[in-house]
């Protein structure tokens, strides 16, 4: 089993460039360091990510009825929501297909992508609920920004310690006909950040 | 019998005769393109990315066997499978053998240019197993049976009634469907179905971080994302050039992936897998397929940089009105001319020489591979390898014995202004010279640089040179 593993390192070993040539630069932090509000809200629009409005007495609940009015299936990964269904409930990967709209709670975004985290840990090891509803209500608080992909990579334990870990940065996307940019292709059709504070 | 080389010009030939294809292509292209201006010039530190990610790369691919054992030992330690395959055969062997162990008979994927690389997809559909790709663009190159004409948006080539027309015929939907948002709907619907019963799933990977064990995905469309997280059991194909060394280093290489492809600052979804999630199982296949050789090439290992941004391809304007599919090779572009030929000297023979020269791609590769000269060190290598057609070896001789005296050259080029001015057009514009095809020939200068410099800047010289 293992000969072509050997057969590829040994040739790799006889065929490189000198190491001693080629030193690995430290570790960079590079670029604008705002890690504001104003800059995230802008970023997320700029990938077709929206925040979710509070109007006047609003909870979480009566703006996702008025933005999302005809949704029937609201699934919660978040103990201070209810919805119609919680995840949990869920029982194979293939159930979260039927969920219009789930909420969940992101650890950090960054400001500079307008780009939110998660992992198995805020999805309860149901990952393919991101992906298979219909909608996504992201709940974040602005004190969790960090302003770059650089202190993010830096910064944040989650990249060294989830299993599964992804930065949605708006909607699903494509624009591979004929170049028309559209916004909701394979995954979800819209993401919404809700700021919690 | 000797392969015969890939037919480039000819291929683009037919492709300028379509206008209406050929001037939206080279438009597309030339849009993201800018695009990608506007996001360089938005960052300061543009250079200093590229600067890190270029030494990143360099360094990693010089301690490649050192990072891709740190690698392995700690995907193990996640719950990762890995596999080491020599070749294309190997990989698909390998990959079927894990569907045969779970019996599974479909598989759905994200865009992996590894696995078009390895014919994966015809290995595995004669042993019983449906492969389904799931992005758009590549989904509507598998069902018109054409290899993706760019390593980034699979499809540019074609124009909304051909993707119509494709989707009529296998998905029975109106022929004449004339938006782009109600195909792309069509394809939703149609995939669904197909993730939701899929036995297995299959990505690629853009990188790999050795200090994690994990690997990185990205794209737009979520449907790597949903591949790997709706079945039970997920299949990454990854190069080995794709390492990197610390979870760190990404974020060079992520703020410049999406804004070098498509002038956006990031794609959609960036997924960082580092184990398999619950009930579930993750295999990493690592795929050598000449890789491993290439790196001993003294004037072409640093082509194992690239991050396949398709930023190259976009900028070239041969690339640009030629089309993919026209370099006959899984790799098309720029960096296709400088890599197809490791695969396949004589095939790929051609491909080094559908360039300009004008070292565009060069400059805008945001990992710094010298795109250009290696161009140029291919022509040489083929030459020395009797790779040349008969017409461009013997110009090419000519050419060579011109350069290399410059009494010699200058008369010719002296002789040249006049020929543009003077000679009939069927003697510049014949088959001798391809270059006059679609092409107008320059104006001709009045006076060359070197008649100019010899006039004015010697006089002054002297001039100074007096008075000093």
């Amino acid at each position: 089993m293992s000969t072509s593993r050997d057969a590829i390192l040994t040739r790799l070993r006889d065929n490189r460039p000198d190491p001693k040539a080629h030193p690995l630069p430290p570790v960079a932090r590079l670029g604008d360091m705002d890690n504001g509000q104003a800059r995230f809200e802008n970023s997320l629009q700029i990938l077709g990510g929206q925040v979710l409005e509070r109007q006047e007495g609003d909870t979480l609940a009566t703006a996702i009825a008025r933005r999302f009015p005809d949704s029937k299936i609201i699934c919660s990964a978040v103990p201070d929501f209810d919805g119609t269904i919680r995840i949990e409930e869920l029982g194979t990967p293939q159930q979260a297909a039927s969920v219009d709209v789930l909420v969940v709670r992101s650890p950090f975004g960054i400001a500079e992508m307008g780009s939110i985290y998660l992992s198995e840990a805020q999805l309860k090891d149901l990952n393919s609920a991101a992906h298979l509803t219909q909608h996504i209500v992201v709940i974040l608080s602005a004190k969790n920004l960090t302003a770059n992909m650089h202190t993010a990579y830096m910064d944040r334990p989650e990249f060294h310690t989830a299993n599964y870990g992804v930065l949605m940065s708006g909607p699903s996307a494509t624009a591979d006909i004929q170049g028309v940019l559209i916004r909701g292709a394979q995954g979800v059709r819209t993401l919404s950040v809700w700021w919690e504070d | 019998m000797k392969v015969k080389p890939v037919n480039h010009a000819k291929a683009a030939e037919e492709f300028i005769e379509d206008t209406a294809h050929m001037d939206f292509h080279d438009e597309r292209l030339w849009d993201l393109r800018q695009k990608r201006d506007e996001q360089m010039h938005i960052l300061p530190e543009w250079q200093e990315l590229r600067a890190r990610a270029s030494a990143i790369k360099e360094h990693t691919l010089a301690n490649l066997p050192e990072y891709l054992e740190q690698f392995e030992a700690n995907a193990k330690k996640n719950g990762i499978h890995v596999h080491w395959a020599a070749d294309g055969a190997e990989h698909n062997r390998i990959v079927g053998e894990i569907l045969e162990k779970h019996g599974a008979k479909s598989l759905i994927k994200s865009k992996s240019m590894v696995t078009e690389e390895c014919c994966m997809r015809e290995y595995l559909e004669p042993r019983g197993v449906v492969v389904t790709e799931t992005d758009l663009g590549e989904r509507i190159q598998q069902l018109d049976n054409q290899m993706p004409s760019h390593i980034v948006v699979p499809a540019v080539h074609k124009l909304i009634p051909d993707v119509a027309k494709i989707f009529a015929e296998h998905y029975h939907t109106d022929p004449n469907d004339s938006s782009a948002q109600s195909l792309a709907w069509q394809q939703r619907l149609a995939a669904r179905p197909v993730i939701l019963s899929a036995d297995a799933g299959m990505t690629g990977g853009n990188f790999v971080v050795a200090e994690t064990g994990s690997f990185v995905v990205c794209t737009n469309e979520g449907n790597a994302d949903l591949s790997a997280t709706v079945p039970g059991l997920h299949i990454a194909t990854i190069g080995i050039e794709r390492l990197v060394p610390r979870m760190a280093d990404m974020g060079v290489f992520i703020r410049m992936l999406s804004r070098s492809a498509l002038g956006s600052p990031i794609t959609q979804y960036t997924t960082h897998f580092r184990g398999p999630q619950k009930g579930s199982e993750m295999h990493v296949v690592l795929v050598d397929n000449g890789r491993s050789h290439r790196l001993g090439m003294e004037d072409f290992w640093t082509s194992l940089k690239c991050i396949r941004c398709g930023a190259c391809m976009n900028t070239c304007p041969v690339y640009r009105r030629s089309g993919g599919l026209s370099y006959g090779a899984v790799y098309s572009g720029p960096i296709g001319a400088i890599i197809d030929p490791t695969f396949n000297e004589r095939k790929y023979s051609t491909l080094p020489f559908a360039s300009t020269m004008n070292g565009s791609c060069t400059n805008v590769c945001p990992v710094k591979i010298n795109i250009h000269e290696q161009l140029y060190k291919w022509r040489r290598v083929l030459a020395e390898h009797h790779e040349l057609p008969f017409v461009k070896r013997e110009v090419m001789h000519m050419a060579g014995k011109l350069m290399g005296q410059p009494t010699l050259y200058r008369a010719a080029i002296n002789s040249t202004e006049v020929a543009l001015s003077t000679m009939p057009r069927f003697v510049l514009y014949n088959w001798l010279n391809p270059w006059g095809k679609h092409r107008e020939l320059p104006h001709p200068v009045k006076q060359t640089f070197h008649s100019w410099y010899k006039q004015n800047r010697l006089k002054t010289k002297k001039k100074e040179g007096e008075s000093a």
